[in-house]
């Protein structure tokens, strides 16, 4: 038998390949679709993999029925399991055994066909766009462009017919709310009218006039910003705001209003500042990569294993959104095994993965060379300005001081002078920041300044620090003379000695358990007694010791005096050399949260042991020389404290300038680092490490799928991935985004879920429509505005909205739109109508977000809690609202406003009792109306039926009937015009566009 | 519309019109809209009340008991592997702080920490062995929640009132009642729709005070001229769906004014805690400064199941902080967890006093979660027994309550230092899936789409428990 089989294979090898071809297109797919599931993989049931040849002849003996154990089973319904093979099948597998079990392509590849449970390489949205010729129609007289030919077509084949033309003034407000999310303005819709009945069409002209206007660009950012999770802050638990993410907003505002190409867009969000690394918007850009959550403290937290998931959770959010946004794939799903539903490998996963490896969140400083040198130079100046200043006033200072100090030195005569002994670093920080035992200067950070009376640290995340010191360290003594802006003030420290990661430290810290009481640093909870000193009480400078004697017990000394009392704590640190750096203003390392101080410090020493009492007070008898302004001034005759007090404006003038910030002009975008080495994780589990990997795409898309070196640079990779997607071969990236046009046209796209073209996604209502705009698109150099007018100046998007029973009964949903869906606006169309209706609207461009909320910080947590104000800096346009995760906005939520923590590409539209109470009772809603009501006044007087035509010209875009001004007018005589108002903006007229 | 069209019309996009049209059915009950609607099995409970503990309930001094800890007290900790810890740092085994005694027919071992809780100790059904995957409070409390670890995912609430709806048309399906003294880390993502519809997110409700935001105009407009409004709007809305008959989804708009005024009228009843007798009140602790203003919480609760709400979550701690208001007790057990325990021990015990004795635990669920728990040993340095505990993800206690489960039982166990989960481990997605059957869901059934994927409470995992089921 077995040598029979090897002479049919030999012998009839052209006939072979026919039914090899028979068996890839056909038997291989039933095997697919049917039995791999089990019978395949690492571990295949019974140890049969029906993928592989080799395996699969154990059970398929050609041209034995009988002694092909597969046909046995699948005949007896025993496999496969659940759901035995339909007669159809079963004659397949019977014919190809029958007729010599032929084997095509070894092993078989479960991506190449599409089964009844998967996508293969065939999928339809995989295919090369192909540019179809409009259909014929019966209605020659309805197409205005090609895009009708499509919809008229179906619509015909159907059994249905278009709905007829909308009328211009419901047209008008259609496109005003489409294109630019605003209401018409009533000005020049008499003159739109006067057009439309010359048979001028104006509509032409107006879509090119809001195309051209910034408002598009307002509207239209905010559906990508939709697309792309876009948040300004970290979410998680901290939710840290990020100030600086909004530059990306307006990037994606210019780049739209500019009509930037799509394929340039998407090339510049993914790697916008290796492509144009000394353009700052490019730059911005690249927040697209990074608008997503960041767990700042899960990248913070000790256990390494917990890091490394925290890490690929965010790589996840990375690769799935590029995925999702540019191809309409959920890549993301292949994450621990290959994707279940469509052609996208795990190691494929990996690949994109390694292409965004170099990916990290934060800021970056993009201001241009000439601004920043012409910002030092001026630094320069003010600092030379500054040395002279001070040298004038030390003049100035130097006999009074003299004398005071002579004076001071007559009262403490009779005291035991002590010598102090070395100390390891010393600092007077109204001389310089400059250590005066090493040299080495301390560095400033975050707002902290040096100024003639100590280092000025205005709390916040400001603090200054040293490089890892060369000495090791025991026993220590920390001393500081500090100034205190705030006695209220918790937790910041004056001087901190800690390990490079913060992990140790000893510290002199203020009110942190208890409010105003000094106490030594608690090195996360192991020190947790207070000295049970009294609390601080002095705004003026104090002399503050903390000694670490070897045994662990921690004294405190404040003015050179005991403070409180001496106790014993377990394990006293030791620092070795290199092993330690000293904070001022800092309790320990990171950054952040409630740890920094409010304060000047004059100056600092540490010692390298445990200083004695005596020791301690002549410390603090040095700090003595400490003199403050005042006595200085006391003691000055009049000429002296005129010049004095001019001397000193000049200084603080001086110093202003000083401390002035650079011009940073910061965004939030990609920092990137050298990518770390990107494995193959088994179960997508990052102790499970597979093979090493190089950055790549996803086969399946058609193109060269640029597998590099696993050592390739974040530059190169990501530069590479931008080229991959962008390629005008690539059959996804110009169908998904014309798609996404149309959905926000239509309400519905022609696939209807926008950010997944794959299995378990829509189908395309019409797959030649879809075609043809994506050539259209790619023809046009990816001109978004090009599709624009293509779509409003279609017959299809001009038709009514009006509902017809017979149609609905054959096509409920619209799908093959009879008529226009009539659509609710969006939460920010809703706001930003009420405020442009109530004349309020602000309509500054761009730049910082407003912020509805008060944002207060307790630990490192930041709460966001709306806030209510009747301001214009509240009035702008709703996409310039900061969007932080868990700051939301009762009112935009009440209307469907996603959570900017996912990816919404299409959003949601519920009708609640929660909204209509939102909508009634608001406070914002319920000041609108009265300005609203305020402005009817102003602008059509006292006339009730004049108010109620304006009215409806601002709030409907259109006029008002004499019944309809009846109906209202009993309300408006007997309440007032704001109850009239107020109605409006909760009624479907307004909210809803035609 | 048929509930089957309106799936249809669901499935095909234009989900607007649609499920504003469930505001429209005549049926006293808004129902669900998932796809594959419930109850896949019959229910044992409608509705449910999750008491979540913020910061993370130490086990080994609450729920579960552990001699062998008291006897190991001082030594360090006999392992061969190097706790991976939240703070790094592994001090030695420290006792309970509070005496476990066995208590109620079932015997169970609570400890002294929840004195009134252990009196209805026959009520519980605790699980000795859940686990986390991670031990970083808010991607665990969000696990908690939705399943998952990252912002974006719907929580359980969220979930229910997708898969079930509410029984009322006066409340919403889904109520948070978080901690008068802050909200968690992460505010209103611990109570996400995610990317479900926006009606999905759980609505805050206060228990002193306006009870929910815009019940009510901001600012008094005086009754005639509210209520001018509100008919100016019915009018202008009629008048305009009547040239536009068949479009159901103003029909829908109309109607949620309707029932926005019943709201105004329920929302208020349903606060008014006054309509209860002071014995009730003291039931649940309203009587006393450390326990009213959670007890407050917990009555309110009952009003709003008993009125028809599915879901009610109560939080008991806020942010992360310094002085602590939660149970994240790194310093100092004693201090913290003696702090907080009493605040919602009284109030607990009397709720479920409460709904026993009015029938309801028959068919409602209660839940008692904390993120994770605590180590038996300090945090300290290695040869110091410390007086707080560090996060621990490898072993907890959580409980539930009433409808369908086997009362004054517990499930599984931890080491014998109450460390590490050893016995019958059982996750967050198992818990879930328990849920969800005993509210007649199977979890595998409840799905949305979103992005590629059908997305479950339970990812791709979870089994139901089936022993802790009556």
């Amino acid at each position: 038998m077995r040598w029979l089989l090897g002479i049919l294979l030999v012998v009839v090898p052209i006939a072979a390949s026919a039914q090899d071809r028979q068996f890839d297109q056909v038997v291989a797919p039933l095997l697919v679709d049917r039995c791999i599931d089990c019978h395949s993989g690492a571990k295949p049931k019974g140890k049969l993999d029906l993928t592989k040849k080799a395996s699969a002849a154990r059970v398929v003996i050609p041209k034995d029925l009988k002694e092909s154990t597969l046909w046995q089973q699948v005949e007896a319904g025993k496999m496969p399991p659940k759901k035995p093979l339909s007669d159809k099948e079963k004659a397949i597998l019977k014919t190809w055994i029958d007729s010599g079990a032929a084997w095509g392509t070894d092993p078989i590849d479960p991506f190449r066909i599409t089964t009844s449970r998967r996508a293969g390489y065939d999928w339809w949205a995989l295919q090369p766009v192909k540019r179809p010729d409009p259909p014929k129609v019966k209605r020659q007289d309805w197409p205005r462009n090609p895009i009708d030919h499509f919809i008229l077509a179906k619509l015909e084949a159907e059994g249905l017919g278009p709905s007829p033309e909308e009328g211009p003034l419901t047209l008008r407000r259609r496109l005003y709310f489409d294109l630019t999310g605003l209401p018409p303005s009533p000005d020049d819709a008499l003159d739109f009218l006067k057009e439309y009945q010359a048979g001028n069409k104006p509509h032409a002209a107006l879509a090119d006039r809001l195309l051209a206007s910034r408002s598009y660009g307002e509207r239209w950012a905010r559906h990508w910003l939709d697309v792309v999770r876009f948040g300004e802050s970290h979410g998680f638990e901290h939710d840290e705001l990020r100030k600086n993410a909004w530059p990306y907003r307006d990037w994606v505002i210019n780049a739209i209003n500019k009509d930037m190409p799509y394929d340039a867009f998407a090339r510049l969000q993914i790697a916008g500042d290796v492509l144009k690394s000394n353009d700052p918007d490019s730059i911005a850009a690249t927040g697209f990569l990074v608008a997503g959550g960041y767990d700042s403290v899960g990248q913070g937290q000790q256990s390494a294993a917990m890091k490394a998931v925290v890490r690929q959770d965010e790589l996840e959010d990375v690769v799935g959104t590029i995925g999702q946004t540019f191809l309409g794939l959920t890549v993301q799903c292949a994450r621990c095994h290959d994707h279940k539903f469509d052609p996208v490998r795990i190691e494929e996963y990996y690949r994109l993965t390694a292409a965004v490896a170099g990916v990290r969140h934060g800021e970056r400083d993009v201001t241009a060379a000439p601004l920043r040198l012409a910002f030092e130079k001026r630094l320069a100046e003010s600092r030379a300005k500054l040395d002279e200043l001070r040298a004038t006033l030390a003049d100035l200072e130097k006999p009074i001081r003299a004398k005071i100090l002579a004076e001071r030195s007559k009262i403490k005569s009779g005291q035991p002078v002590v010598k102090l002994p070395k100390a390891i670093a010393r600092w007077d920080f109204t001389k310089s920041g400059k250590d005066e035992i090493a040299g080495t200067e301390a560095k400033l950070h975050n707002g902290a300044t040096l100024k003639s009376d100590g280092l000025h640290l205005p709390g916040g995340t400001s603090f200054a620090s040293t490089a890892p010191l060369d000495t090791p360290i025991g026993a220590k003594t920390l001393t500081a003379v500090v100034r205190l802006h705030n006695l209220k003030q918790r937790g910041g420290a004056a001087l901190s000695l800690q390990s490079a990661d913060g992990a140790l430290f000893d510290a002199i810290v203020f009110g942190e358990r208890q409010a105003g009481h000094w106490m030594a640093g608690s090195d996360f909870f192991r020190r947790t007694k207070d000295f049970e000193g009294p609390a601080e009480t002095d705004a003026n400078a104090v002399h503050i010791a903390i000694v670490f004697h070897p045994d662990g017990t921690i004294a405190a000394f404040r003015n050179g005096v005991a403070y409180g009392k001496p106790y014993k704590s377990a394990n006293p640190l030791k620092f070795d050399a290199k092993g330690s750096m000293l904070l001022f203003g800092l309790r320990h390392a990171p950054v952040g949260g409630a740890k920094h101080l409010d304060g000047t410090i004059v100056r600092a020493e540490l010692y390298g042991h445990a200083l004695s009492p005596q020791e301690i007070a002549a410390s603090a008898g040095v700090a003595s020389d400490y003199i403050a302004v005042e006595e200085i001034v006391r003691h000055l005759d009049g000429a002296g404290k005129a010049k004095h007090a001019d001397l000193m404006r000049a200084i603080a003038q001086a110093e202003v300038l000083l401390a002035a910030p650079p011009p940073a002009t910061r965004v939030y975008a990609v920092t990137p680092r050298a990518p770390e080495m990107t494995y193959l994780l088994d179960r997508g589990n990052p102790t499970q490490k597979g093979k090493l990997l190089g950055a790549g795409g996803v086969a399946a898309l058609g193109l060269k799928r640029f597998d590099m070196s696993v050592d390739a640079a974040d530059a190169d990779r990501r530069r590479k991935l931008a080229e991959w997607i962008t390629d005008a071969r690539n059959p996804l990236f110009a169908r998904v985004m014309v798609n996404r046009l149309w959905h926000h046209h239509f309400g519905a796209g022609l696939v209807e879920t926008p950010s997944d073209f794959g299995f378990n996604g829509g189908r395309p209502s019409h797959p030649e429509l879809l075609d043809w705009l994506a050539d259209e698109f790619v023809r046009s150099g990816y001109s978004m505005k090009h599709i624009h007018r293509l779509i409003v100046n279609s017959a299809t998007y001009r038709q009514s909205s009006r509902f017809h029973a017979d149609a609905a009964k054959r096509d409920a949903g619209n799908r093959w739109l009879w008529r226009k869906s009539p659509l609710r606006l969006e939460a920010e169309a809703v706001r930003d109508a009420i405020l442009s209706v109530a004349g309020q609207l602000n309509d500054a461009p761009g730049g910082p977000g407003y912020q509805d909320f008060k944002l207060t910080i307790r630990g490192a947590t930041h709460y966001y809690t709306p806030i209510e104000d009747d301001t214009p800096a509240l009035y702008r346009r709703s996409i310039y609202r900061t969007w932080a995760r868990s700051g939301r906005n009762g009112l935009l939520d009440a209307l469907d406003c996603p959570d900017p923590s996912t990816v919404s590409p299409r959003r949601a539209v519920t009708t609640t009792p929660l909204q209509a109470l939102s909508m009634l009772n608001n406070a914002f809603v319920l000041r609108m109306a009265d300005r609203f009501a305020g402005r009817l006044k102003k602008e059509a007087g006292n006339d009730v039926g004049k108010q109620v035509m304006r009215a409806y010209e601002l709030a409907y875009g259109r006029r008002a009937t004499d019944e309809e001004i009846a109906r209202v007018r009993p309300a408006i005589e007997r309440h007032g015009l704001a109850v009239f108002c107020r109605a409006v903006f909760n009624s479907n007229e307004f909210v809803y566009v035609d | 519309m048929k509930r089957r069209d309106f799936l249809h019309w669901t499935a095909h996009g234009l989900g607007g019109a649609a499920l504003a049209s469930l505001l429209t059915s005549d049926g006293k009950t808004a129902p669900g809209e998932a796809a594959d609607p419930p109850p896949h099995h019959p229910p044992q409970a409608r509705r449910a009340i999750h008491i979540c503990l913020c910061g993370a309930l130490s086990q080994v001094d609450s729920f579960d008991y552990k001699p062998e800890l008291t006897r190991l007290h001082g030594r360090s900790l006999q392992s061969s592997e190097r706790p991976d810890v939240f703070f790094g740092q592994v001090g030695l085994l420290r006792k309970n702080d509070w005496d476990f005694r066995q208590h109620g027919q079932s015997g169970l071992w609570i400890s002294d920490l929840f004195p009134e809780i252990a009196r209805v100790a026959d009520e519980l059904t605790i699980i000795n062995s859940m686990v986390a995957e991670t031990s970083n409070h808010t991607p665990a409390t969000f696990q908690e929640n939705t399943g998952f670890r990252l912002n974006g995912f719907p929580t359980l609430g969220a979930w229910l009132s997708y898969g079930l709806g509410s029984e009322t048309e006066n409340l919403p399906a889904f109520v948070v009642i978080p901690d008068t003294r802050g909200q968690p880390a992460g505010g209103p993502i611990n109570w996400s729709n995610g990317f479900l519809p926006a009606r999905h997110q759980g609505v805050t409700m206060r228990s002193q005070g306006t009870p929910i935001d815009d019940l009510f105009p901001a600012r008094d407009l005086g009754p005639d001229a509210d209520r001018a409004t509100r008919d100016l709007v019915a009018s202008l809305n009629q008048q305009h769906h009547a040239q536009r008959p068949g479009d159901d989804a103003l029909a829908a708009r109309i109607r949620s004014y309707e029932l926005a005024a019943r709201m105004q009228l329920a929302v208020p009843e349903v606060a008014d805690l006054r309509q209860e007798t002071l014995a009730t009140q003291s039931l649940y602790g309203l009587d006393r400064p450390e326990s009213a203003d959670f007890g407050r919480g917990c009555l309110l609760a009952r009003r709003l199941l008993e009125r028809g709400v599915r879901f009610v979550q109560l939080f008991s701690g806020g942010s992360f902080g310094n002085p602590r208001i939660n149970w994240d007790g790194h310093e100092n057990m004693r201090q913290n967890h003696g702090q907080e325990a009493p605040r919602i021990d009284r109030p607990i015990a009397g709720l479920l006093r409460d709904l026993r004795r009015r029938g309801m635990l028959d068919d409602t669920l209660v839940l008692f979660t904390t993120e994770f728990g605590r180590t038996p040993f300090t945090q300290s340095a290695a040869n110091v027994v410390g007086t707080g505990r560090d996060h621990n993800q490898y072993g907890f206690s959580v409980w539930l309550a009433g409808a369908g489960l086997r009362h004054g039982f517990k499930y599984g166990s931890t080491d014998e230092i109450g460390w590490k989960a050893e016995e019958k481990i059982a996750n967050w997605y198992d818990f879930h899936a328990t849920v969800l059957h005993l509210l007649g869901i199977n979890h595998e059934r409840l799905t949305f789409y979103h992005n590629g994927i059908r997305r479950r409470l339970t990812n791709v995992h979870g089994d139901v428990l089936d022993e802790i089921l009556a």
